[in-house]
């Protein structure tokens, strides 16, 4: 096919938009099923102790009540099953505030929470770990993390002419998707189904089997749509595996969904992060040493570590390096993957320091880190597969109007505003993970359609549409004969739609299979052709009615060898009101070498999505503890602070032009996660340039800059 | 939630009836607030009256009366429209103001003029149940009772007026407008007579009891609210600080209203929200004003003789700050007719 006609590259509008805005897409708990029973979750309201009992019987009486079910009467579950943060009802202990202690199923979902007000607890309590501050200095190295040492990063620092030491902070941040967790739970015998938002389908399944000790093709995951995930539907937690227990308790299916105020001690959050960094640069703004030193904090019985320092490691060149992780275990819910996991966390702390080295040396921060630029990966020695860091920060500029910013804070002022500009890059790493696919063709005279079939789950950004565009170019089909399924474990298996190898490893195989179906329609068709045809035309030339090809595709030969990264720019421009502090991003730009771009609609919207949580982040978003008690105070939607429609300016985004097929045949590197890093330190960045107030806790609240 | 009655009333004497006769019984008008709370369990009526269909939501001149020359507003017209309609926005510009600077387009759909003034505090204690709370738990009555705010989390609390039962501030942004403005609220009470609240009068401080946020009795209904005429019009604003541009409760908030001859202050009306039980009239700084120029430095004289009594708890200091520049900022905006 010509180049020219090709609908991947082209602005598509989502294939399943219509059924999203009319309410026709099914997501976890939309699907009919029927006798359905309702469960609700409850919790603890202690951080740290043992339960010493519970009393059910006012909730086992109340109307509607069909099942109480906590760790006295809770079948025996494989905790290390692959489900992410205990709370599974195995035994009285308490790990946490607002850890499950039970599930209440009913009638109906009122009756169910009216009955789990009915329930006593009493606790032996202890005292709890919930005040990180004061627990940082107790933070040992992580069990599986090693300090990363090049070269002799303190000495260089000790000698440094020009050098920024400083600590970032970060608050806790939560997921809260749109969709909350919920799960419908329905057994057939032996065989359960679970309808479940999940971001990894296959991962879902494996985890449910091991912990239930039942064979995995006993359980079905069904995840056609999902509302949201950002990583918190990527693992699976307890809810997921207690409306199985419940479904079979009851021996109905089950409803079980999570409420806004139990998101945020069910389905992990992203920790709170002190990150000191240190940079050392000569007079002419060649660095010389980089350190970067966390201190986090991860659940009493697990351990996961946002890896903050992945930014530090690569993206600019110095011939000394140190990155060091310590954690402290707390009486929280266990951390877990959250966009831009670490990245966007580390940029805020990296860019953030490089912007302050910069102003000290009195260098333009663009061509401060252009300076700085590495030719190879410093952290491997590997080539890059390519890097658009360069090109970014040069095109962005340009479209930005960065030569309208004055080097010096608070020279830019309208009214009661004051204007600043601030650029910061970021990173995140290209994979193609092991996936397969199925392509069904299906003749009807001279119309042939096409069915692509994997496990693939679509957060909302677009999967459907890009799978449909793949194979319809591969196939050469108009788009409207290319049907997609996909979020069914049922089919053939495929990596998650976690850390931006979902449209990387299902694009490549969708166009595996659909080679392969092709080279297999000819080989069957036994001629020798002129010009290779497409499958459909042999299959109408051979009148073939039905024909399926199935390819598993993996990274290609050779991938390794590179380092494979997406790289972006981004700019903002904020407005602070001198008088009371409140911060606007005016205009925000996102410049992104992503490789392949394979909707640059849905792309877009997806790179906008990153940059305004990336707004959040710098501006608004913060998950506060009670440092008593260890419960969330800001429980909702009304009081953890999402950016509104009138925080967010006007957003641009621009692709940089690459053709990478080192990493993946198709060159595609993934922007789910990228669209997110180095947001935070450019609006900082901003707001330092605005009103020469550097803020290095984050969110910049307005009582911060007062 | 606990399972309830739910009535609808058919006219306001059988709804105050209904009300009277139980003293576990809410009425229910736009339920953007009472809903929620039931949801969570903080709220646990056994009946509902639905006042909704009650005909009590016109805006109208007042033709008699104290407040003659002013304008009515129903209690149960829906914030929207009250913050649109064009009496409204020609001679209160400041009531649109505060209404639109409050929660979303949506909710202000639902939600009604008298509901709004009987918004419960935001306090994240008051909304956990399994934390101390003495607004949800009076003093005494219960394990559950305390203050979890006094020694927590208190960012978002009171600066003034507070007790050490009940450190929480109240929610509503159009309340602290109708302060300014020397709102009237009109009651109907269980007899069938009505009665009038001086807006000042209708919310309390905390003190013992922080259970009670005004001195509504039950059983009474709000018929109207009752604006009197003033000079304001070309004078006034409303400003909000908050942590994300809209969907957000004030840290600090002020309504500023000033009549103004020559550039001399005849008067001045000033109200805070975002920090005390109730909206906070600036008296101290509106008596200083009275008579002097329009000048920053006289808004600042003002605004710190009024923050001067300010006190701050643990994670809220910044508004003692903020308060006097928003003071001065309110100040400066209502002056220069609402533009920067």
């Amino acid at each position: 096919m010509n180049d020219n006609n090709k609908v991947t590259g082209t602005p598509v509008s989502r294939i399943d938009g219509i059924l999203k805005v009319t309410g026709k897409a099914d997501y976890s708990t939309d699907h009919p099923v029927k006798n359905v029973a309702y469960g609700i979750l409850f919790k603890s309201t202690i951080a740290a102790g043992t339960i010493k009992d519970i009393d059910t019987a006012d909730a086992e009486k109340a109307p509607g009540v069909l099942a109480v079910i906590t760790h006295k009467n809770a079948p025996k579950l494989n905790v290390r099953g692959g489900l992410r943060g205990g709370a599974m009802l195995q035994s009285p202990a308490v790990d946490f505030f607002g850890q499950h202690i039970g599930i209440i199923v009913a009638e109906s979902f009122e009756q169910a929470r009216h009955a789990s007000r009915l329930i006593k607890v009493t606790y032996d309590e202890a005292p709890a770990k919930v005040d990180f501050d004061k627990l940082a200095n107790d933070a040992v190295r992580p069990k599986d993390k090693e300090d990363e040492k090049r070269g002799d990063a303190k000495a260089a620092l000790s000698t440094a002419e020009y050098k920024i030491e400083e600590v970032y902070a970060t608050p806790i941040e939560h997921h809260h998707p749109l969709e909350p967790h919920a799960t419908i739970a329905e057994w057939n015998g032996d065989k359960l189904t679970l309808y479940n938002s999940s971001q990894i389908v296959n991962g879902a399944q494996q985890a449910t089997a091991a912990t239930l000790n039942i064979k995995p093709e006993n359980v079905r995951i069904v995840s056609p749509y999902i509302g949201g995930g950002f990583g918190s539907k990527g693992g699976q937690w307890a809810n997921l595996v207690l409306t199985a227990v419940a479904a079979r308790m009851v021996n109905r299916p089950v409803k079980l969904a999570l409420t806004r105020q139990q998101m945020v001690n069910s389905v992990g959050l992203r920790q709170r992060n002190l990150q000191k960094v240190s940079l050392a640069a000569t007079k002419d703004g060649k660095l010389t040493a980089l350190a970067h030193e966390i201190t986090t904090h991860s659940a009493i019985k697990d351990e996961f570590v946002e890896p903050c320092g992945d930014c530090s490691k690569l993206m600019y060149d110095t011939p000394n390096s140190l990155i060091t992780y310590r954690v402290v275990p707390m009486n929280l819910i266990l951390p877990t993957y959250t966009r831009g996991p670490g990245k966007s966390t580390g940029s805020f702390a990296l860019e953030s320091a490089m912007d302050e080295l910069a102003y000290k040396l009195k260098m333009d921060p663009i061509e401060f880190r252009i300076k700085n630029e590495p030719e190879r990966d410093p952290s491997n020695g590997k080539p890059w597969s390519s890097r658009a860091t360069v090109q970014c920060l040069r095109e962005g500029a340009k479209a930005f109007g960065w030569e309208k910013r004055k080097p010096e804070p608070r020279q830019q002022r309208e009214g009661d505003y004051l204007i600043g500009y601030g650029v910061a890059c970021g990173t995140y790493p290209v994979h193609q993970r092991p996936s397969s696919a199925l392509v069904k063709l299906k003749r009807e005279g001279s119309n042939v359609t096409a069915t692509i079939e994997l496990a693939a789950a679509d957060l909302g950004t677009g999967t459907y549409t890009i799978l449909a565009q793949t194979a319809a170019d591969a196939l050469d089909l108009p788009i409207g004969n290319v049907t997609v399924r996909i979020g069914d474990s049922t089919l053939p298996p495929a990596a998650g739609s976690v850390g931006s190898v979902g449209a990387i490893s299902y694009a490549n195989v969708v166009n595996d299979a659909c080679i392969k179906i092709t080279d297999e329609l000819i080989a069957r068709s036994g001629k020798q052709y002129f010009a290779r045809p497409t499958a459909s035309q042999v299959m109408i030339a051979e009148r073939i009615d039905t024909f399926q090809a199935r390819a598993d595709s993996k990274a290609p030969e050779g991938a390794d060898e590179y380092s494979s990264h997406s790289f972006n720019a981004n700019f903002a421009e904020v407005r602070v009101n001198a008088s009371t502090g409140m911060v606007r991003v005016s205009r925000f730009l996102a410049v992104t070498g992503a490789g392949n771009i394979l909707n640059p609609k849905t792309a877009r919207s997806q790179i906008i999505g990153g940059n305004v949580w990336g707004i959040g982040m710098a501006l608004t978003e913060e998950s506060v503890v009670d440092p008593r008690w260890g419960n969330f105070v800001t429980r909702s939607l009304g009081d953890y602070h999402v950016p509104a429609n009138l925080d967010i300016g006007n957003m641009e985004v621009i692709f940089v032009r690459e053709n990478d097929t080192i990493s993946n045949k198709m060159g595609v590197k993934g922007i789910g996660e990228v669209g997110i890093v180095g947001v935070a330190a450019a609006v900082a960045n901003a707001v330092f340039n605005a009103t020469g107030k550097r803020v290095r806790e984050l969110p910049i609240t307005p009582d911060k800059l007062l | 939630m606990r399972p309830f009655r739910f009535t609808n009333a058919k006219d306001a004497s059988s709804a105050v009836q209904g009300l009277t006769s139980n003293p576990n019984a809410r009425f229910l008008a736009g339920g953007t607030n009472l809903l929620d709370l039931m949801k969570e369990d903080v709220e646990r009526p056994d009946e509902l009256i639905d006042i909704t269909r009650l005909p009590l939501t016109q805006i109208k001149a007042i033709t008699s009366g104290p407040n003659q020359g002013g304008l009515s507003i129903g209690g149960l017209g829906r914030n929207a429209d009250a913050a649109n309609h064009p009496l409204v926005r020609q001679n209160y510009p400041l009531l649109t103001q505060a209404i639109l600077a409050g929660a979303s387009g949506q909710i202000r759909n639902m939600a009604t003029n008298g509901g709004n003034l009987l918004q419960r505090t935001r306090c994240p204690y008051f909304y956990e149940v399994s934390m101390p709370c003495n607004k949800r738990e009076p003093d005494g009555q219960s394990a559950r009772s305390g203050c979890g705010a006094l020694e927590g989390i208190n960012r978002m609390h009171a600066i003034f007026g507070w007790s050490d039962k009940c450190v929480a501030v109240y929610p509503s942004d159009m309340a602290i407008a109708l302060a300014a403005l020397e709102a009237t609220v009109r009651v109907r009470k269980a007899d069938g007579q009505e009665r009038s609240i001086a807006f000042a009068d209708f919310h309390r401080l905390p003190g013992d009891t922080p259970e009670k946020d005004t001195n509504l009795n039950h059983g009474e209904l709000i018929t109207a609210i009752e604006l009197p005429k003033n000079r304001f019009a070309d004078h006034s604003y409303y400003l909000k600080v908050r942590d994300r541009s809209s969907y957000a409760f004030a840290l600090v908030s002020v309504a500023a209203a000033l009549e103004v001859k020559e550039n001399r202050i005849v008067q001045a009306r000033i109200a805070m929200g975002g920090v005390a039980h109730k909206p906070w009239r600036a008296l101290k700084a509106e008596q200083l004003l009275v008579g002097k120029e329009a000048t920053e430095a006289n808004f600042r004289q003002a605004a710190e003789a009024e923050m001067a009594d300010a006190r701050p708890l643990a994670h809220n200091k910044f508004k003692v700050e903020l308060g006097n520049r928003s003071i001065v900022r309110a100040l400066q905006m209502a002056f220069n007719g609402g533009k920067a």
